[in-house]
């Protein structure tokens, strides 16, 4: 179901009602939604807040073209280049210790002190499992196969998944070109818990200000798995649509982690900044306590036109 | 909270003294009196063929995981279950070693359910005892099995997914909990001490601890931390050291005080170090001599094989490739290398590379009439 949120929800009914088409009044112009020459047919060019059947609150972004990566941070993240993202559907916040009990999971976390704290000490496979987990008790088909050594993922099941690292960047990024979509590094201390102000530990999801797309802790408190594996050559490969990672090498393999965390410095929470990651996957105590993760679904067509319609129903 | 018109469980007399002394035992006495330990520099093999006592252990065979027995040389293995559509792994054998209690998977992925079962030694008499439970261990008197609920009614592979502690009574069927369970949370490879009044166990994520190794207070609430890194401890029957995983390849043994209120651990006075692969599940003989150790190369298991999970290759119902079971003398100080150790230190038990873990020294024992 739609939820109201305010001011928030109101500027995305008022972008579809109105053209189905402008992006958001904030949106700066590295981000060219799908729609934004004005096509009625066109998916929303502005977030759509909802809440899923089993309580949890995400948001439905446009599919649209950004630049990803920067000739301006490390190696790894060269050369910018134009990547076409399909729309999706991410959480508004990071996976907490309630989710992870709701769908009956042993939480690892280090700190566990509130039920609203991201979970962290995730090994890449139990947030996959998570993902899953989350899938069935929602009624949707499972991403991940459970049988592969890797959780093969099926990108076309309507289940939950990791978002790829292309489709995280363009959520954080949320329309533009800079480090931090906010602007300045100085006013990060207002979008993210770091280690300058996190004391040294983990914090409640949603306390600070979301960015522009209204997602939440995207630049601190626990960084984020993502399903691709990490390689540092990657963007001069990249193909321009829905871009999922290169092939497992099958040895020394790590994963994406994307995002700051209560522990990373200004730097390191910029939102083109790429790390690499081992999975844990074959310890059974993990204990990189700065790792969590939050999921991502795909939006059909049909299901974007379904959010439009109920937003239509709820507006006064 | 326990009924106080009824004997708890864990503070019934713990009555090891009071076993008939039967052929087994006057084997064993005959054993140590021929002075195995005076042939400390012979092959370990060979010291341990002489030995009454035989070890238990998990192994995947057939698709199927299966409890196995064999010699304390590694002679002789024999499968105590051998049930195709049953999984049956973790045997803890009864400090009187009449009995094994084990945990047994049936169904696959999130549909399997975990169950606790206690057979004979020889692998009759089979029975269940407990649903969506697991890691069950021995009160000193064989007569009270301590297990661990599962956190949540789905089934998860991993080896803390635990909440509280309970304890079954045989003679009687009673399940009651541990005083303090509604504040184990968990908790994982737990043991009973040889003096009944402690528990030891790993805790990961729980009860305010990132991990540690704790001495649980039987019958009561104290919980101490022995500030040990690693996990898995296991007491020696005598009730003087305590051996555990330090690491995923270092096993390390030193000596432990059970008997005051405030437990602790010395410095390690042996370690078993082995560099290339990882090493688990130490057990202790029952003459607290030698420690049968898990040992073979890090995975996350094959999710391929029939009733095997994903994760660690050391955690319960994980298929471990390579993994054999080994032993090695406890008698000796400083570092065991087991890539370069002697004869006379170290010996393989088994070869076959099934995922061979969670081993159990016994010394065999029939159960009498009416036990």
């Amino acid at each position: 179901m739609i939820r109201r949120f305010g001011w928030r929800a109101s500027l995305a009914l008022v972008a579809l009602l109105t053209s189905c088409g402008k992006s958001r009044p904030d949106s700066q112009s590295g981000t060219k939604p799908e729609g934004a020459s004005g096509n009625s047919k066109a998916e929303p060019s502005a977030p759509v807040e909802v809440v899923t059947s089993s309580g949890i609150e995400m948001v439905a972004l446009p599919g649209g073209e950004f630049l990803m990566g920067s000739d301006r941070g490390n190696a790894d993240e060269a050369p910018p280049h134009k990547v076409r993202i399909s729309a999706f559907l991410i959480d508004r916040f990071e996976v907490t210790h309630e989710m992870f009990a709701k769908a009956q999971l042993p939480n690892p976390s280090h700190w566990q002190d509130n039920p609203r704290k991201p979970v962290e000490r995730v090994r890449w496979r139990d947030a996959k499992q998570y993902c899953n987990e989350r899938s069935l008790l929602e009624k949707l088909k499972p991403c991940y196969n459970e049988k592969t050594p890797d959780f093969d993922c099926d990108y076309a099941s309507s289940g939950y998944r990791l978002p790829t690292e292309a489709e995280w960047e363009y959520a954080c990024r949320a329309g533009t070109e800079a480090p931090y979509d906010f602007g300045p590094a100085d006013k990060l201390r207002q979008f993210a818990w770091f280690a300058d102000n996190a004391t040294d530990k983990t914090h409640i999801v949603g306390e600070k200000k979301s960015n522009r797309w209204d997602v939440f802790d995207l630049y601190g408190n626990v960084s984020e798995w993502c399903e691709d594996v990490y390689s540092l050559t990657y963007y001069k490969e990249s193909p321009p649509l829905d871009p999922t990672g290169p092939p497992n090498p099958g040895k020394d393999v790590k994963r994406v982690m994307r995002g700051g965390s209560w522990k990373a410095s200004a730097d390191m929470c910029r939102a083109t900044l790429r790390q690499g990651e081992r999975t844990g996957d074959s310890d059974a105590c993990f204990f990189t306590d700065y790792c969590g993760f939050r999921c991502v679904r795909r939006a059909t067509p049909e299901e974007l036109q379904q959010l439009r319609n109920k937003l239509r129903r709820i507006a006064p | 909270m326990p009924n106080r018109n009824k004997p708890s469980l864990v503070t019934a007399r713990c009555n090891a003294g009071r076993f008939a002394v039967t052929f087994p035992l006057l084997t064993a006495a005959l054993y140590l009196a021929t002075g195995a330990s005076t042939q400390a520099q012979a092959p370990l093999k060979d010291r341990l063929k002489g030995s009454p006592f035989r070890i238990a252990y998990e192994c995947y065979v057939n698709d199927n995981w299966e409890i196995f027995v064999m010699n304390a040389d590694g002679s002789q293995p024999v499968n105590l279950t051998s049930t195709p559509k049953e999984h049956e792994h973790y045997p803890q054998v009864s400090p009187d070693g009449t009995m094994i209690c084990f945990s047994v998977d049936v169904g696959e992925g999130r549909d399997a359910v975990r169950s606790l079962y206690v057979m004979d030694s020889d692998g009759r008499n089979r029975k269940k005892l407990a649903d969506n439970a697991r890691e069950p261990f021995w009160r000193p008197d064989s007569k009270v099995i301590g297990f661990l609920p599962q956190e949540y009614s789905k089934f998860n592979v991993i080896d803390y997914y635990t909440k509280g502690m309970r304890f079954y009574e045989l003679a009687t069927g009673r399940n009651e909990p541990h005083p303090n369970s509604t504040n184990l949370h968990h908790l994982y490879s737990p043991s009973f001490a040889p003096n009944g009044k402690w528990i030891v166990s790993t805790v990961h994520a729980g009860m305010g601890y990132d991990h540690a190794i704790l001495a649980i207070e039987a019958n009561g609430n104290k919980i101490i931390n022995l500030k040990i890194p690693g996990c898995r401890a296991c007491v020696s029957p005598d009730g003087k050291q305590l051996a555990w995983g330090s690491g995923d390849h270092q096993v390390v043994l030193a000596p432990i005080d059970l008997e005051s209120e405030t437990p602790s651990v010395g410095q390690w006075r042996l370690r078993i170090l082995d560099k290339t692969n990882e090493t688990y599940h130490v057990d202790w003989s029952p003459d607290s001599r030698t420690v049968s150790l898990s040992r073979g190369p890090a995975s996350k298991g094959d999710p391929s094989k029939s009733g095997t999970f994903q994760s660690a290759c050391e955690i319960v119902g994980v298929y471990a490739a390579g993994w054999n079971l080994c032993a090695v003398s406890a008698e000796r100080e400083g570092d065991v290398d087991l890539n370069s150790a002697s004869e006379a230190e170290f010996t393989m038990l088994t070869a076959n590379g099934f995922s061979n873990k969670e081993s159990a020294w016994f010394l065999p024992k029939r159960k009498e009439s009416g036990q």
